[in-house]
Formats: C-alpha cells, sequence, structure tokens
C-alpha cells in the first residue's frame, strides 16, 4: 500500500483539484482501506480496490458539501501548493488544472483514470462502478469539454 | 462508414482490437481529418501526463505515509494479528505495484506506446546536428521540470541520460520542440519537431506533438528518467 501512495495522491490530488485536499481525501481512503482490509480479496489488484475506496469517499464528501466547491476550489489561491513543506516540490496547477475542475465530476474522474493513471476502459469502468459504454461516452465528452478549454480541438469538422 | 467520437478515443487509447480496429484504421487512412482528431487526442493525453506526472515524484506527505508505518510496527509477527497484514499486501503483489509504477510510468504509460506502435503519427523528427539557440539554450540550461512556470515559453518534458551518456532534455513550445544534449560547445539538437499551428488563447495549448517526442526519448534513453532531485543535481553539475 505504501508503494502505491503517489499515485493514489496523484488520482486525489486530481479528483481535489488541490493539494491540501487531496492529501485529506488520501488519508479517509487510507483510514477506510485499513479498516476494511478484510474485505479486499487476495488475487485482485489492491490499487483499483483503493482507487474505487478514494471515488466512493469522494463522491460523498461531494454529495454532502452541496456544492459549497469554493471550500474546496480556491480558485484565486493560485495552486501555489507545498507552501511551507521545505523539501516538497511546488505543484503548478496551472492551465490544465484549471480546465480539469471544470469538468462534471464523473467526466473527470473518467479522464483521470484513463488517461492519467492509464487504466484500461474496463477496469476504470469496474472502479467507478459502471457500464463500459457509459464510460466511453464520459471520457469523450470530457475530453472534447478540455481540448475546447485548451484551445487543443480543431474547428468544422464533421466526424 | 461513420466513426462515432467514441470510437475514435477509444482507437486513439489504444482500446480497439481485431476487426473493430481494422474498421478504424482503415477509415482514418481516408480521411485526414481523423488523423488530426487522433493526434488531439494523444496530445491531449501527453498534456494531463505531464501535467499530473510531477506529483508522483513528490515526497509523499509524512502523516500519510506514518499512517501505513504505524500499521506495520502494530502487526510486527509478535503480533497477532499479523498474518491479516502479511496476506494483505503479499510480496507479489508489491511486486506488480512496483512495476506498475515505473519512474518515468508517464513516457512509457503502455496506452501511449501501444497507441504510438500503430504509426499513424509519422515518427518524424530529423536528425539535425545544429545547436539550440541562445534563448532555448537558456531554458534548457535554467528550467527545472518540477519548479518551471506553466506558462513558460519553452517547456522541459523530462531530463535522461542517452545512451551516448549525455544528458539530454526533451522540450517543447509553441514553434517548436524536441531533444537537446549536452555536449561540449553546448546543447545539440537532436531531433526537432516543428509546433503545431498555434491558436492564441486563453489556454495554452500543447504546441508540438509531446507523444511523438516521449516516444522518441524511449528509444534514446538509458534508463529512466530523472527525478527531480536528480534533476536539480544534474543542474547544479552544469549538466555534465
Amino acid at each position: 500500500m505504501l508503494e502505491l501512495l503517489p499515485r493514489l495522491r496523484r488520482f486525489a490530488i486530481g479528483l481535489t483539484g488541490h493539494p491540501s485536499d487531496g492529501d485529506d481525501l488520501c488519508q479517509m481512503t487510507i483510514e477506510r482501506a485499513l479498516t476494511n482490509r478484510q474485505k479486499w480479496q487476495e488475487g485482485t489488484r489492491l490499487d483499483s480496490w483503493m482507487y474505487r475506496i478514494m471515488r466512493n469517499i469522494w463522491i460523498d464528501e461531494t454529495r454532502s458539501r452541496t456544492r459549497r466547491s469554493q471550500t474546496f476550489v480556491h480558485e484565486e489561491a493560485g495552486f501555489a501548493v507545498g507552501a511551507g513543506g521545505g523539501q516538497e516540490a511546488q505543484v503548478e496547477l496551472g492551465h490544465v488544472g484549471r480546465a480539469m475542475e471544470r469538468l462534471p465530476d464523473d467526466q473527470r474522474e473518467a479522464v483521470l483514470l484513463v488517461m492519467v493513471e492509464g487504466y484500461a476502459y474496463k477496469e476504470a469502468a469496474e472502479i467507478v462502478g459502471c457500464p463500459v459504454g457509459t464510460l466511453n461516452s464520459r471520457l469523450v465528452r470530457g475530453r472534447d469539454a478540455l481540448m475546447a478549454m485548451l484551445g487543443e480541438t480543431s474547428p468544422g469538422e464533421a466526424t | 462508414m461513420t466513426i462515432t467520437p467514441e470510437e475514435l478515443a477509444a482507437y486513439a487509447d489504444g482500446e480497439l482490437s481485431g476487426a473493430q480496429l481494422d474498421e478504424i484504421e482503415l477509415a482514418i487512412a481516408a480521411d485526414p481529418s481523423l488523423v488530426r482528431k487522433v493526434k488531439e487526442h494523444r496530445a491531449l493525453r501527453a498534456s494531463l501526463l505531464a501535467h499530473f506526472a510531477p506529483i508522483v515524484d513528490q515526497p509523499v506527505p509524512d502523516r500519510l505515509t506514518r499512517m501505513l508505518s504505524g500499521q506495520e510496527e502494530r502487526d510486527s509477527p509478535e503480533n497477532e494479528i499479523s498474518e491479516n497484514v502479511v496476506s494483505f499486501v503479499p510480496a507479489r503483489e508489491r511486486h506488480e505495484a512496483k512495476k506498475a509504477i515505473p519512474r518515468w510510468g508517464w513516457v512509457v504509460v503502455p496506452a501511449i506506446a501501444a497507441s504510438l506502435a500503430l504509426v499513424l503519427m509519422p515518427r518524424g523528427g530529423s536528425e539535425t546536428s545544429g545547436f539550440a539557440a541562445p534563448q532555448l539554450a537558456l531554458a534548457l540550461d535554467q528550467q527545472l521540470v518540477a519548479t518551471q512556470p506553466a506558462d513558460a515559453d519553452t517547456r522541459i518534458l523530462l531530463s535522461f541520460r542517452s545512451k551516448d551518456g549525455d544528458l539530454c532534455r526533451a522540450f517543447s513550445g509553441a514553434e517548436a520542440g524536441g531533444i537537446a544534449c549536452r555536449v561540449e560547445g553546448g546543447w545539440r539538437l537532436r531531433n526537432v519537431l516543428q509546433g503545431s499551428q498555434t491558436a492564441a488563447g486563453e489556454y495554452r495549448q500543447a504546441g508540438t506533438d509531446d507523444a511523438a517526442l516521449l516516444a522518441m526519448v524511449q528509444d534514446m534513453a538509458d534508463g529512466p528518467a530523472l527525478d527531480s532531485d536528480q534533476e536539480a543535481t544534474a543542474k547544479q553539475d552544469g549538466w555534465q
């Protein structure tokens, strides 16, 4: 589990859009995983299991916060993170991060799982708990939105 | 035939196989606009990877590692519940986890490697023998992946040691991107790609095709890319 931590952090920071929130989410995930470790089935992937726990906590959190997203998303704070941690490298969320934040949660998690974490559609769909087709279409919507925001789309094309 | 956006994305992600793959490849071969779209998908993936990759190299905050190391102490062999823990993360799983997180995972992420292998994207980049112009050389000298500004004109994608033993850096800018290696006399350009059309918009766009660059890095590198500490050290040593 220790070796999964850097990747879990990346997913958490991607989901929350903010490093300290990401670390909080990581902490909750580890707690729940340790509490429920009997439920992990040997032979299945530990990383998928942990990711599933994390995204479930995150979904619960965002729901219970009823869109008080301003407390989670510090748009003006400049996204300069790692302040105060001497060794800690700075993460600039920058444009990509800001574009990611604008995505709906379901699209953002699909984009993160497949395009950043490198999961196959089937694995990502299992983590999210939805059919592969649903994941595929969320992914496409998320990508289209990102490309539009990042200016990587080429206008006027029929597919 | 009509290719849905879903199919195209799945293709770009290396998710298709068999007849479906053949069909799409045929359709793409006949339609340059689809080629461009696939490239855009891959460029987006490369930007996302480049954006999130540094997080994996950061030290994990103590409060998180402590939760787990504390756990392991409590569950030391003298402890009665040790069996649970041993079976919880068996050595095999650890090994797999390790394999799943290569240090430069964002270069060798299997999906990227697989999709590049399909060679839709021309493996462009001519070998050149020129040296980096002063402005580029400055960026190559000064910028570190972990600390460079997000809106830098030239972004350093990663640094690595080439099979020739030189320190090399992959860079990406609006007009051109490529790989430069530090040799006597300056930064020698090894591969240069022209940047794609750049629209001045609110957001920075990935200038050159980062994914294609990373594929070249893979061919040239003699091992994993430098992590942020190694890169800082290399800078101190003058990129020798």
